[in-house]
């Protein structure tokens, strides 16, 4: 039990550094194409908060199953939907209205 | 009493099978919610990718000690509810109710330091996208993009923090008529799930509009 109040606060600790890693890298001068960079530290924490206070690994299997449908699906979605963006190559049109 | 002796309904086998199946349904309902924010975290992919300089002028006005503050609160509220929930586990309904009643002041304070002093920031600085949008020129129209996201995901997100208020406040009244014990305290576990996931959202948020544009 109190082991288990231990791991409760050491991972909100832990929380806390992460999101003063984040903050604080918030402010390096970063190009912006890097600056997404600095999810690094949001995935470690979406991982802290699901495993420790929602505690993925104690449910039934299948909780563990629609865990990792729900990240394989955001993954499909995130992936498929920044293909456009990511890929699209801009050709110069030129001003016909300048002929 | 043993677990198969415990009130159940017609349709499971045991009581742990019924807690089981409420727990499994809830992670389903999460997953689908995972699908439902993830679009709105595709339109900031989308939208930052064709507009990267006007997002970024949009996200450095704004609120970042609200923000932050608002994280460590939501941080702090998941451990509180966390630790209210090991308490029932051992049959502490009475610490039970004070980690959700602080929970609950914790939800609270998020609302109105987001509704009550960030929106209000916002909005008497012109940041509401619309005709006297303080941000114009070059950047504007990315500008006004990322106040989109900004208004439209911190709103969805704030409707799901009241929802999860009614239910820690359900779990409050309940725990109260001495509802829960260790042999069946789901709800609150199934809240709970509810809540640490609003938080993981934020998470997310907090970084996508306050953090990634800042030190352009």
């Amino acid at each position: 039990m109190t082991q288990h109040f231990r791991n409760l606060l050491v991972t909100w600790i832990v929380l806390l550094v992460l999101l003063g890693a984040e903050f604080g890298a918030s402010f390096l001068p970063l190009v912006r194409s890097a600056r997404p960079l600095i999810l690094i530290p949001v995935v470690l924490m979406v991982i802290a908060v699901g495993t420790m206070f929602m505690q993925v690994g104690r449910g039934p299997t299948i909780v563990r199953l629609f865990a990792v449908a729900a990240l394989v699906w955001l993954s499909v979605l995130l992936g498929l939907g920044s293909l456009d963006p990511m890929t699209r190559i801009e050709y110069l049109v030129q001003d016909a209205s300048r002929n | 009493m043993s677990e198969t002796s415990l009130p159940h309904e017609f349709q499971y086998s045991s009581a742990s099978h019924q807690a089981a199946t409420a727990i499994s349904g809830m992670w389903l309902f999460l997953a689908t919610e995972v699908l439902f924010f993830g679009a709105i975290f595709l339109s900031w992919i989308y939208c930052r990718h064709w507009n990267p300089a006007g997002f970024d002028a949009g996200a450095q006005k704004t609120q970042l000690a609200i923000g932050t503050i608002n994280t460590v609160i939501l941080l702090t509220s998941s451990l509180v509810y966390s630790a209210g929930l090991a308490f029932v586990e051992v049959g502490n309904r009475r610490r039970l109710i004070q980690c959700c009643v602080i929970t609950w002041a914790l939800g609270l304070s998020f609302l109105i330091l987001k509704f009550g002093f960030e929106y209000y920031k916002d909005f008497t600085a012109n940041l509401f996208p619309g005709p006297d949008f303080a941000i114009n020129g070059a950047l504007g129209g990315g500008a006004r993009l990322f106040y989109v996201f900004y208004f439209v995901s911190t709103a969805l997100h704030g409707i799901h923090m009241i929802g999860g208020l009614v239910l820690v406040g359900w779990i409050v009244l309940r725990a109260r008529r001495d509802e829960f014990s260790p042999l069946y305290y789901t709800p609150v576990a199934v809240v709970g799930l509810y809540w640490s996931f609003v938080d993981v959202v934020w998470i997310v948020l907090y970084a996508l509009i306050y953090l990634v544009g800042r030190g352009s």
